[in-house]
């Protein structure tokens, strides 16, 4: 078991030597269960931060705000940000180092093993407590959940609650990390795409039929592009006006921008905007699920990653997030290479 | 006009409404979403709120303006367009999301008035349901001066007492949809009355949350435009636009042009929300950004809906839906800025 005393330990160590700047981790929110992301700067304040199955968030996006951020500083302090990394978090780091977006001395892993289990799907939960209120969510024993809810307590089984990315999870222990608390105990995951196979078994027009109707819900809140660590460009297609635009820009640049994507949310557009993204996060998507769970109309984004994570599997034998030192897929290629275009 | 209907007859009321366009609440694939309703038979009016409020049937996410094109080289072509012409009903409506619509009838319908918002009002027929119990755990209307039975907006407001609905008829649009299933409503007896103030007085008690001493906020506020408060409440802020785009309230929007056909030239010029909450919404062609960071943006939120807007339309420009706060992707949360605002100092 991670033991939540080791971490806020640790924790409070290096904030005190000041051997990081703060501490992204996990603390209690205001909304029933859900914890929500802490950015602790004082070693006093460690005893805030919590470490439960509902600790859904992958918080390396914040690494990427604060490089943003740096970026503006005239006097920045270059000190490693603490972050608080789970299996799938920890790939994510991999992937930004692999693509020298941050340096391995800008952070500070903690890295937390889910021991078997992962995180909570909350659209599970709330099916299996019909109506009732879920306060608090523990791991409990090998492999079960303690949920505390308005009317008491109960274990259940974490496979009935875990999120799907959780159940064909290929790292929930973390893959690199400074200091790391948890058990390496791997849960075999048999078939890492058996969400995208069932889709695949599907007709073309089912699968047409089915994507008609979800991403016609779209309304463009882009909290999956928000919310996404790999989704860190300073310049998107969906924007209206380019971030590249600088007061010094010339004109004629500006009227040279091209929009890629209309405002209008319909099937269309929704469409070029969900591929689009879908295919730039091919090679790079470390599968947190993140895009899925703050889609405000449940809309099942992680199928269409899921489905360039099993292309790029299949067809170049290439998994994300596992070696930084490794190149990357889209910008790399084999002699080999039965296609002719590529020589 | 004061009501009763059975649950019995209420299908029977909905169907002599054909004339018509009827939308209520739907569960779709685990969402509560306000739909077109074919059958009245489906209306299900047991539901918790809605993810999206009733704004998107009255203020549309994409409204067109009007249709351009040419059909030479050298006859441009411009077609007005009005919003479809179609008498609306929408029920299920909950006091807070009725009680925005008057507060964004304030800015559409003031000084300026737009036309096509104002269509779609008058002929939107709008059907509440009071809260029994507060469908969301984050409703906190009590504190924004809404109620959980609060009349504000709507035209007929329905209570659920168990088997039966005590229906009150607040305008003439009202009356004339009650007329049309006149035969199977019947006048409320004393212990309706008795059993509907005591549903409604319950009702009030059963709010969880709540913004203490709201009225201390806009004066405050109005001192905190340079606060470090809201660098630290916006350190998780992702930038996206789930709060506001969810708001019942928020009005904001984008006019743009977009063609859709090349040859023969061919496009609309339309209306969509915009969004606070995005970088590029305050975004100058120069390349200056005068809001540039998400401090900016949350401060921008709160200050829109508990100071600029209470300057000038001496309203909140929130009804406590609790939406923002149950599905922010990281829990920020307006009643505790707001309460860490008025005790800020």
């Amino acid at each position: 078991m991670v033991k939540l005393e080791d971490l806020r330990q640790e924790a409070a160590g290096i904030l005190k030597s000041g051997k990081v700047k703060y501490i992204i981790g996990y603390t209690r929110g205001t909304n029933g269960f859900r914890p929500i992301p802490a950015f602790i700067k004082d070693p006093d304040d460690v005893e805030n931060l919590i470490w439960n199955p509902a600790c859904v968030h992958n918080l390396t996006k914040f690494i990427v705000d604060e490089k943003k951020r740096l970026k503006k500083e005239k006097n920045p302090d270059k000190r490693p940000i603490g972050i608080i990394v789970k299996g799938c978090d920890s790939r994510a780091i991999n992937v930004l180092l692999q693509e020298k977006y941050i340096n391995r001395e800008d952070v500070y892993l903690l890295g937390v093993s889910c021991e078997k289990t992962g995180v909570l799907d909350e659209k599970k939960l709330n099916k299996k407590l019909k109506g009732r209120r879920a306060l608090q969510v523990d791991f409990k024993d090998n492999g079960s959940w303690l949920v505390t809810t308005d009317s008491g307590q109960e274990k259940i089984q974490a496979e009935e609650l875990l999120a799907d990315r959780c159940i064909e999870c290929k790292a929930n222990f973390p893959v690199v990390y400074d200091i790391v608390f948890g058990d390496k105990s791997l849960r075999k995951t048999d078939r890492p795409f058996q969400s995208v196979e069932n889709m695949e078994n599907l007709s073309q027009k089912e699968r047409w039929e089915f994507w008609k109707e979800q991403l016609d819900k779209c309304i463009r809140c882009y909290a999956c592009r928000s919310a996404c660590p790999m989704c860190y460009c300073d310049e998107c297609v969906v924007d209206t006006i380019s971030f590249a635009v600088e007061p010094d820009t010339p004109a004629e640049e500006k009227a040279q921008k091209i929009k890629w994507i209309e405002k209008s949310p319909n099937l269309s557009e929704n469409i070029i905007y969900h591929l689009t993204r879908a295919m730039h996060l091919a090679g790079r998507c470390i599968d947190c699920g993140e895009c899925e769970r703050v889609c405000p109309l449940d809309i099942p984004i992680r199928f269409l990653n899921k489905k360039m994570e099993k292309e790029a599997k299949t067809l170049f034998d290439y998994e994300v997030g596992f070696d930084p030192g490794k190149p990357s897929l889209v910008s790399s290629f084999k002699d080999e290479d039965p296609e002719d275009f590529i020589r | 006009m004061e009501k009763i209907l059975t649950k019995k007859s209420f299908p029977e009321w909905a169907e002599k409404l054909k004339a018509y366009k009827i939308y209520a609440p739907i569960l779709d694939d685990g969402t509560w979403s306000y739909e077109v309703i074919n059958k009245a038979g489906d209306i299900d009016l047991d539901f918790p709120n809605t993810v999206q409020a009733p704004k998107k049937i009255i203020n549309p996410q994409r409204e067109v303006f009007l249709e351009f094109g040419r059909s030479d080289e050298d006859t441009p072509e411009i077609k007005e367009v009005l919003p479809e012409e179609k008498p609306v009903v929408i029920f299920g409506v909950r006091p807070c999301d009725a009680k925005a619509l008057t507060l964004t009838d304030m800015v559409f319908d003031g000084d300026s008035k737009d036309v096509y918002y104002l269509k779609r009002r008058n002929q939107t027929v709008i059907i509440g349901l009071s809260c029994n119990t507060p469908p969301s755990p984050n409703c906190f209307c009590t504190s924004v001066d809404g109620s959980p039975h609060s009349e504000e907006g709507f035209d007929i407001l329905l209570t659920d007492l168990g088997d039966r609905y005590f229906v009150r008829s607040l305008t003439k649009k009202g009356d004339t949809l009650i007329d049309l299933g006149k035969a199977l409503f019947t006048a409320p007896k004393a212990n309706d009355k008795k059993e509907l103030t005591k549903i409604h007085t319950d009702a009030e008690k059963k709010l969880k949350r709540e913004i203490k001493d709201v009225a201390k906020i806009p004066p405050k506020l109005k001192e905190m435009f340079e606060s470090p408060l809201w660098d630290d409440e916006s350190m998780s802020c992702l930038r996206c636009g789930i709060c506001t785009y969810l708001c019942p309230t928020c009005h904001c929007f984008d006019i743009s042009d977009e063609v859709t056909s090349v040859s023969p030239f061919k496009g609309y010029r339309i209306r969509t929300w915009d969004n606070c909450q995005f970088p590029d919404f305050t975004m100058h062609s120069s390349g200056h950004n005068p809001r540039p960071d998400k401090a900016s943006r949350l401060r921008q939120r709160i200050m829109h809906k508990y100071q600029y807007f209470v300057e000038r339309y001496d309203h909140y420009q929130c009804t406590g839906c609790g939406r923002c706060v149950s599905k922010c992707p990281v829990g920020i949360d307006i009643i505790e800025v707001l309460n860490k605002v008025r005790d800020y100092g």
